[in-house]
């Protein structure tokens, strides 16, 4: 029995049912997926860029995905992952067969969760996520809020 | 007695109020008016939490403010809010209207709203989808607070993720249990401050309709 395939199939099917109650609600209900792993995991770091690098250190030692890379821009509000070699991929790939987007990634709550846990980070948001299951890469926009006045820095993320 | 549909047009959401308080008797039909909403095997869910206290309007309205904002900045700056003010011609305007929503200004009027109602549902007593419930119940709030005058909101924006319904239980000391109660929105209620242009666009009944079947647009003779 493939596990992962498994594991896979019941999370597809328990984000399409989550989706179709909730639209796009679903991505903003499921942000805890996923952190008990990494709550569980010694993330240390004093700075952003630190604890976003100890988590991608345990995600990688873990299995979860092969690479992970990541930069700051936008304001210091955008937060761009590019994961390769996820093993979540086949959920979205199935997601997508459905009609749905794929809205919803465990690892990115993970960095999230200890953004605010580690680093007293006001609030964060997957803005988006486009997996692609042809090269096996996943680009995810995620917006970091370190205090309550970042919330309104904009700026053009297609130039970022 | 008034035209119930005539109650249900002329409804808008109104998000700048007046300081006045609103009176005890006021707010209690607003009350009894959700209390009679209908229910799934007469459950009744519905819990309500009103709140009149400055200080803990603030803390909503703040935690309202970052809960529109994070995301509609977001938004913003991957160009969605600005396709969808896209109607509005004026550009500084609309860089007005733009600003007020990716600020999270558009929710934080709990701070001026003289009674805000948090709308929570217990999932302990039995249940049959709670939130539906929840949901006809402000319905019933909203019309009876414009039937007597009032201005009213249904905010979802501070409750809107798992982490902000956590932290707005906390506020209001509701149990944070994910298996005890369920806050699905505030209601916020007091005299309006604004004149806001209505009827908004609606779409036409021709446009939602279908008659027997899915996609059936026209309606078939009847007796």
């Amino acid at each position: 029995m493939d596990r992962n395939a498994l594991l896979n199939q019941m999370l597809y099917r328990m984000e399409e049912v989550f989706w179709h109650e909730l639209s796009d609600c679903a991505s903003w209900k499921t942000e805890y997926v996923g952190i008990d792993f990494i709550q569980a995991q010694d993330i240390k770091g004093a700075n952003e860029d630190e604890v976003i690098r100890s988590c991608i250190d345990h995600i990688k030692a873990s299995g979860l995905a092969q690479e992970v890379d990541f930069s700051i821009t936008g304001n210091d509000i955008l937060l761009k992952l590019q994961v390769r070699g996820c093993q979540l991929m086949l959920k979205e790939t199935l997601l997508r067969k459905g009609g749905i987007k794929p809205y919803s990634c465990p690892l990115a709550n993970m960095i999230r969760d200890q953004l605010i846990e580690k680093l007293g980070y006001e609030t964060t948001y997957l803005a988006d996520m486009a997996a692609d299951e042809k090269t096996g890469c996943c680009a995810l926009k995620v917006a970091i809020y370190a205090t309550p006045e970042k919330i309104g820095a904009v700026s053009d993320w297609s130039k970022e | 007695m008034q035209d119930i549909l005539d109650v249900i047009t002329s409804r808008k959401s109104i998000r700048r109020y007046k300081p006045d308080p609103v009176p005890d008797e006021m707010i209690d039909k607003v009350l009894e008016a959700a209390r009679w909403a209908p229910t799934g095997e007469n459950y009744q869910p519905w819990r309500f939490v009103v709140v009149r206290d400055q200080q803990t309007r603030n803390k909503i309205g703040d935690l309202a403010r970052v809960g529109s904002g994070s995301k509609m900045t977001a938004w913003y700056c991957l160009g969605h809010m600005q396709e969808r003010f896209a109607g509005i011609k004026d550009p500084v305007k609309r860089a007005e209207v733009l600003r007020f929503m990716y600020s999270g200004e558009v929710s934080e009027f709990a701070r001026q709203s003289p009674v805000v109602i948090a709308v929570i549902g217990t999932l302990m007593e039995g249940s049959v989808d709670v939130p539906y419930d929840l949901s006809a119940a402000i319905e019933n709030m909203l019309l009876m607070a414009h039937a007597q005058g009032l201005g009213g909101c249904w905010v979802h924006g501070p409750v809107a993720t798992t982490r902000d319904a956590k932290k707005f239980k906390q506020i209001l000391g509701i149990p944070t249990g994910m298996g005890e109660y369920k806050v699905i929105a505030y209601v916020s209620i007091g005299w309006a401050a604004e004149a806001r242009k209505h009827p908004r666009p609606k779409k036409n009944l021709e446009d939602l309709v279908y008659w027997e079947k899915f996609g059936q647009t026209e309606r078939p003779r009847h007796g």
